[in-house]
């Protein structure tokens, strides 16, 4: 397990930032994301529409919460759970030929493929190494 | 008790997301329960011209026949049955059935999918948007209602 601070500190800096960045954007265009929400196929248009209003914040406050090392469990805990979702929708997407974008980053959304998937794991892993190494600091 | 713990914070976050989320939308969510939204969500910002339907508006622009239908469905539902006149383009084949050389880009296109329930309807509306056309309109009561109202139909291509 990683213990140096430094590594564990750009983790916070990386993955917190990604979803300061990811949840602004997908505040100030709301309607944008419950369209990609629904895209998915995967929900009814009105689970989409609060959705859309409520999991932007969620990733906003983890992720600033992460960087100010607040709740640095929780926090590394949900974003964890939100990546791993993340990929499993993804996956699904592609296994059922949806040619659509990932709906991430907003206006900035990229189609989803297998490299998405491979961000998101990359993500999913600095998460997770943070979420156990503030659990193991506990001890 | 960690878990507890662990399992509190969560609980907060997600009331802080819910309560900000929904006080920041007050005006969305007004619209949404007034009957917005229930057939799709088209960003203003993103999307400034492009307008949901009733079936009344679409069967007024079928009868001046100055607009043209684009059908999002399959190609089998197509072939089954579509509104006159309407050109196939399915969402999941956009890229392969849209020709840039078929409309003017200042026509105006009337988008329908199945009903009320599907989303392809908006979703190519998007893309065509993207493509440079600005009248577009999505028929969302779709084929179901305009079935359901004896309006004119055909079967095959009929755009070949």
């Amino acid at each position: 397990m990683i213990r140096n601070k430094y590594v564990l500190y750009f983790f916070r800096i990386i993955v917190g930032g990604v979803f300061i960045w990811a949840g602004v954007l997908k505040i100030i265009d709301p309607l944008g994301f419950a369209q990609s929400i629904a895209n998915y196929r995967l929900f009814p248009a009105w689970m989409a529409f609060f959705l859309a209003l409520v999991i932007p914040w969620i990733e906003l406050i983890c992720g600033v919460l992460l960087i100010l090392g607040l709740f640095p469990r929780t926090s590394a805990l949900v974003l964890s759970l939100f990546l791993f979702a993340f990929i499993v929708l993804i996956w699904i997407s592609i296994l059922r030929g949806l040619d659509i974008d990932c709906g991430c980053f907003g206006s900035f959304s990229r189609r989803v493929d297998y490299t998405l998937i491979l961000v998101d794991g990359i993500l999913f892993g600095m998460s997770t190494i943070l979420f156990l190494s503030s659990v193991r600091k506990k001890v | 008790m960690r878990i507890r713990k662990l399992l509190y914070e969560t609980a907060l976050i997600l009331l802080a997301s819910v309560l900000v989320g929904f006080s920041s939308h007050i005006p969305l969510i007004k619209r949404y329960f007034q009957g917005e939204f229930r057939h799709g969500f088209v960003s203003l910002e993103k999307f400034p011209s492009m307008v949901y339907i009733t079936l009344p508006e679409a069967e007024e622009l079928f009868q001046e026949r100055s607009s043209i239908f684009i059908d999002s469905r399959t190609e089998d539902a197509y072939n089954e049955g579509h509104i006159v006149g309407a050109v196939n383009i399915p969402y999941e084949k956009f890229n392969e059935f849209f020709r840039d050389s078929i409309f003017p880009l200042e026509q105006t296109l009337v988008v329908y999918c199945d009903g009320t329930e599907c989303k392809s309807s908006t979703a190519v509306a998007k893309l065509l948007y993207e493509r440079g056309f600005r009248n577009i309109k999505i028929f969302f009561g779709g084929w179901a209602e305009w079935i359901a109202h004896n309006l004119p139909v055909s079967e095959g291509n009929d755009t070949k």
